[in-house]
């Protein structure tokens, strides 16, 4: 009894070490971020680097408001992602009841189609969304934008809900029905708000693909104030003087959104992605 | 039952979905695959030249070989996703005190945007001031700076490890969540039936876990295979070709020699190989049933 006992307490402390090990690796990385923005301009050009700035200052968080237009692209970002999240959710969650609740002809195709979307690459999306976003006068546009996350996102935000839905008993929409709701109505007023956590959740995800996204971002959009937030701390990086302690101050700020949010919804969230992502 | 006589309805619920992906995926797809014939600067010239691309991508090892990169990068990404996000996960299923900090913690590399990924690595792996230099330094391991992303010999390694680091959370939620779905009864009745810790993994955890690490294999594999964003960040396929992966290839192709055809052409052959990969990867290790 004891030697097991012992055996196993050796095993948990191994476990613990591994895991230790594990979040170092992603820790300093995160941690040198960090220092590198309260780093002066001076103390990042020190060799070798300091981990912790001698004299912490707040100076990059300012100058990114102040000498760049860090503001818009950050304002450009909100807007962009939030429009297409809102109608990524609508579209995703009728799909998502739909497919199910329902049976149709197309369905399994509709939903294999979903799946083959993720193998596509996007550059292949990137050239002709290039040509006709150029012909209806929409590139440089935020419409161009929203237009593109959307299509990104619809695919996996509609498995999510199908797997999120699946969980909820039929039993609760035929009650309804036989109560005299029509279908419709029993979607919005019974089963949707039923459905908060996974609706917060693909929320996430499409907030994710759109807060996160370069490559289209970067091609269709070249005003300086339309900008999103990745292509304008992308270019903090093209300059002959790369100014690093900005660049970190605005990554942690772009990073930070998401951070949050997850860590309130970590939980509904990694059970709704698996849901949809896992139960094909 | 609910099912028998509202075929129409469902239709309806799935077609604002079904437009949106007709307009924006499915017609840009056939309209790259028609651009791919074509000589053409997208605005005001429109040679139709055939299959000159195709002829000309195949007449020369160049594009093989960018592919033969891709998949040499997607291969060891994929692999070390696989083996740190397995570990790990089957450490975050065991009940241990404090466990939910490490799981909020290990997840953060997927919550940071592609792009400060990128950057911060950069920074990390800068020639004069950063800190992987300094550290190995420190500890003896290297003499002399090294210009990690500027070497073609460590460059592929680097943007590897980086991608590694970007893309393991992912994997592990994933199979963690698999993990959870098995119920503790299939355990209990393993264990009287004397299996070992071992053997649980090998006769009860993987089989009941296949079909979530198909799913994550396949996703992952053709996720990284197109990845563009952080290689791009960190050295635009240089030095030299020694980071050119395909999706790199073909948006320089487009956007910087101005090549629409040839490069769409690419991309066409690109979805062939991902679509090889996923149909290969059900093959070998499930019964393609879905």
């Amino acid at each position: 009894m004891a030697t097991t006992k012992r055996r196993f307490s050796f095993f948990n402390a191994s476990m613990y070490a591994i895991l230790t090990v594990a979040a170092a690796v992603v820790l300093i990385p995160t941690f040198w971020m960090v220092s590198t923005a309260f780093k002066s301009n001076e103390e990042v050009m020190v060799s070798p680097p300091a981990w912790i700035p001698d004299h912490p200052t707040f100076d990059s968080f300012i100058r990114i408001w102040k000498d760049y237009p860090f503001l818009d692209y950050f304002l450009n970002s909100v807007l962009v992602v939030v429009a297409s999240t809102v109608i990524t959710i609508v579209f995703s969650a009728l799909a998502g009841y739909g497919a199910s609740r329902f049976k149709f002809r197309g369905k399994g195709t509709f939903l294999s189609f979903l799946l083959v979307t993720q193998m596509f690459p996007s550059i292949m999306l990137l050239i002709p969304f290039y040509k006709v976003l150029k012909t209806f006068g929409l590139i440089d546009s935020q419409w161009g934008l929203i237009v593109v996350y959307i299509a990104f996102a619809i695919p996996m935000c509609t498995w999510m809900m199908l797997g999120f839905f699946q969980g909820i008993p039929r039993e609760l929409d035929e009650a309804a029905m036989i109560d005299g709701c029509s279908q419709i109505r029993t979607f919005v007023q019974i089963i949707l708000p039923l459905s908060l956590p996974g609706l917060a959740a693909t929320a996430i995800y499409s907030f994710l693909i759109g807060w996160n996204e370069y490559m289209f971002a970067f091609i269709l959009v070249t005003t300086e104030t339309l900008k999103t937030l990745p292509v304008g701390i992308g270019q903090l990086n093209g300059y002959y003087k790369v100014v690093w302690n900005d660049m970190m101050a605005a990554s942690i700020i772009s990073s930070l959104p998401l951070i949050v949010l997850f860590l309130f919804m970590q939980k509904y969230f990694i059970s709704s992605l698996t849901a949809g992502a896992v139960k094909q | 039952m609910l099912s028998s006589k509202s075929g129409f309805k469902g239709i309806w619920f799935i077609l604002p979905a079904v437009l949106t992906l007709l307009v924006l995926i499915t017609y840009p797809l056939i309209y790259g695959a028609y651009i791919s014939f074509f000589d053409t600067n997208l605005i005001t010239k429109w040679n139709f030249e055939g299959f000159r691309y195709y002829k000309e991508i195949f007449s020369n090892t160049e594009f093989l070989s960018r592919i033969i990169l891709t998949l040499h990068y997607t291969v060891w990404v994929v692999a070390g996703h696989f083996v740190i996000g397995l570990g790990l996960s089957l450490i975050l299923n065991m009940k241990l005190k404090g466990i939910t900090v490490f799981r909020v913690i290990l997840i953060l590399p997927w919550l940071f945007p592609e792009v400060v990924v990128g950057l911060l690595w950069k920074w990390l792996f800068n020639p004069l001031y950063g800190l992987f230099n300094s550290v190995l330094m420190g500890w003896g391991i290297i003499d002399d700076p090294v210009s990690w992303l500027g070497d073609e010999k460590t460059a592929f390694v680097a943007v590897i490890v980086v991608s590694i680091w970007k893309g393991f959370p992912m994997v592990m939620m994933l199979i963690l969540a698999g993990l959870q779905s098995i119920s503790e009864d299939v355990y209990e009745a393993a264990k009287i039936d004397g299996c070992n810790r071992n053997k649980a993994f090998r006769f009860v955890t993987l089989p009941a876990l296949m079909p979530v690490l198909l799913v994550t294999i396949i996703l992952d594999t053709v996720w990284w295979f197109k990845h563009f964003t952080m290689i791009w960040i960190l050295t635009q396929g240089g030095p030299g070709n020694a980071t050119n992966v395909v999706s790199i290839d073909i948006f320089k192709q487009a956007f910087e020699f101005f090549n629409f055809g040839k490069a769409s052409a690419m991309a066409i052959l690109v979805f062939f190989v991902c679509w090889l990969m996923g149909y290969g990867y059900r093959r070998l290790l499930g019964n393609g049933d879905d």
